[in-house]
């Protein structure tokens, strides 16, 4: 009993030697150190290749150490948060990949779920200033983290962003994702209904573009209910550079 | 000539015209191939930038790096000449436009720059906390002298990922999902950006990745950046994608990268890579 002990502990020790001398001890990999007990043993590194392309992202979005997921956010939540997908977002993902169009029933759930998320200002939708609005369409700033995280202050808000998709006013450039928004207001007027209208696409856009490409400007808190009213100014004032 | 290599001619055309153009011709010269062959508003947006590519800053970064390669560096006094980038140990020649691959001895799908860190960190004796290795971005650091060099050595080759390896398979499609993913402040995805043709933001005109002759050049990393004034790679673009779309930090090297970054180069399958290039 005692000879076979020895020269078990023997051949251990030769044996870790080996492994040390032959540089096999590498911390690489991800490879678990020690095994755990069968109980509670989770498989050491998920098995990509016998997961669903769905599972597969999912696991790399939240399990597999690719994103600050802790990284602290403007409105006081976490990374996690903003890579969580709501109702919305799930069914417009899917749509995109597979090409396939809305059925008519998962369109007026999207269709639904907006118009249940849009809150008018109390006394009713007013234009605010169209010289604060013309600033905010034309700032990107704002709720960028990652490497360079926006510092939201008094002084620096965040934007509304709509230069990067839309042309508005002639004297910028603005993108073309977006369909063209110059002479907006002299081309609708500006009755309570297109108003309304307008305050909708800006708040939730799905409400009458199922799965657009549009942020949901209001209901995801990029603008506040003053940023949208001085934004609206600057696309409905007679006097913004919009309507010139 | 030897019946031998006649022999090998058929066989040496065919791969020369599977690998597309000339792998010789300039990385301007493959951009211009493009632009005679299709109508295309991103690939036109600059002829101020096509007119800049012959002195491309990036060459400095190819010639650093190419010394970098064969130079015996760090603790284990070692040069990167042994390091297999899936085509056999040294082999850089069309190495860049084959990966993301699989590899064995790590049992992952790596990029270059994760395969490169790991023949540092493994052949050189470097570790993590190393600036050779930590360093990742900037045309001064070696990551991008030896990412800008080992890519060039797949200019004008057609881009071509292997996917015969379940792990290539998986990680190629999770990437796929990860593009039309839709999340964040904006609800932005890859896809918001990057599926139509001829769009902008601003006054820039974006790559749609559905057109494979403009998404080659879109993918075409490492690249003089011109507005950043630094050679910029891929996991570069990535996080700078990442920020804008309102996601937390991408980790470099980390699965979801790579996973995107296998799904956007078989999207150029077939296309000639444009190494270096150049852009805003």
């Amino acid at each position: 009993m005692m000879q076979k002990t020895s020269i078990a502990v023997a051949v251990a020790a030769a044996a870790t030697l080996g492994l040390a001398v032959g540089g096999c001890t590498t911390p690489d990999a991800g490879k678990p150190a020690v095994a755990k007990p069968a109980a509670e043993a989770k498989p050491a590194k998920a098995d990509y290749a016998s997961m669903s392309p769905q599972a597969l992202a999912e696991y790399l979005v939240f399990e597999s150490n690719s994103y600050d997921l802790k990284q602290p956010t403007q409105e006081g939540t976490t990374g996690r948060e903003r890579l969580v997908q709501d109702e919305t977002m799930k069914l417009c993902s899917e749509a995109a990949r597979t090409g396939k169009d809305l059925d008519a029933k998962t369109a007026d759930r999207i269709r639904e779920i907006a118009q249940a998320s849009i809150k008018y200002p109390e006394g009713g939708i007013k234009l605010g200033d169209w010289k604060v609005g013309r600033e905010l369409a034309w700032s990107g700033f704002g709720f960028r983290t990652a490497h360079n995280p926006d510092k939201h202050e008094p002084g620096r808000a965040p934007g509304a962003n709509c230069y990067n998709c839309h042309q508005l006013a002639e004297d910028r450039t603005g993108g073309t994702l977006g369909p063209s928004l110059t002479g907006y207001g002299k081309l609708r007027g500006n009755s309570p209904e297109v108003l309304k209208y307008t305050y909708d696409v800006i708040y939730n856009a799905h409400v009458y573009f199922t799965c657009t490409s549009m942020p949901r400007i209001g209901a995801n808190g990029v603008q506040s209910q003053q940023q949208i009213a001085d934004v609206m100014a600057y696309l409905f004032d007679p006097a913004s550079p919009v309507n010139k | 000539m030897s019946k031998r290599t006649l022999c090998a001619l058929p066989i040496a055309m065919a791969v020369a015209m599977l690998a597309g153009p000339s792998a010789a011709q300039a990385p301007e010269n493959v951009l211009q191939s493009l632009i005679d062959k299709h109508q295309s508003q991103y690939l036109t947006q600059s002829p101020q930038n096509l007119m800049m590519m012959p002195d491309n800053p990036a060459y400095d970064l190819i010639e650093d790096g190419d010394k970098l390669f064969r130079q015996a560096r760090g603790p284990k006094n070692a040069s990167l000449e042994k390091c297999d980038f899936g085509k056999g140990p040294g082999m850089v020649a069309g190495a860049y436009v084959e990966m993301p691959r699989y590899f064995a001895d790590t049992g992952k799908v790596m990029d270059l720059e994760s395969r490169l860190v790991h023949c540092m960190k493994t052949l050189q004796g470097f570790t993590d906390e190393d600036a050779a290795v930590k360093t990742r971005h900037g045309s001064s650091s070696d990551m991008m002298k030896l990412q800008t060099y080992i890519a060039s050595q797949s200019n004008g080759m057609a881009w071509n990922p292997s996917t015969n390896h379940p792990m290539e398979k998986a990680m190629r499609n999770a990437g796929e999902v990860l593009f039309f993913r839709r999340s964040g402040t904006m609800d932005f995805n890859c896809a918001t950006c990057h599926t139509q043709d001829g769009k902008r933001i601003r006054a820039s005109v974006l790559p749609n990745l559905r057109a494979p002759h403009e998404w080659t050049k879109a993918i075409s990393w490492p690249a003089q950046r011109v507005s950043h004034d630094n050679v910029r790679s891929s996991q570069h673009r990535v996080l700078e994608c990442v920020w804008q779309m309102r996601y937390p930090n991408i980790k470099p090297g980390s699965d979801a990268s790579i996973a995107l970054i296998s799904y956007w180069t078989d999207a150029a399958r077939g296309q000639p890579a444009i190494l270096p290039d150049l852009k805003r």
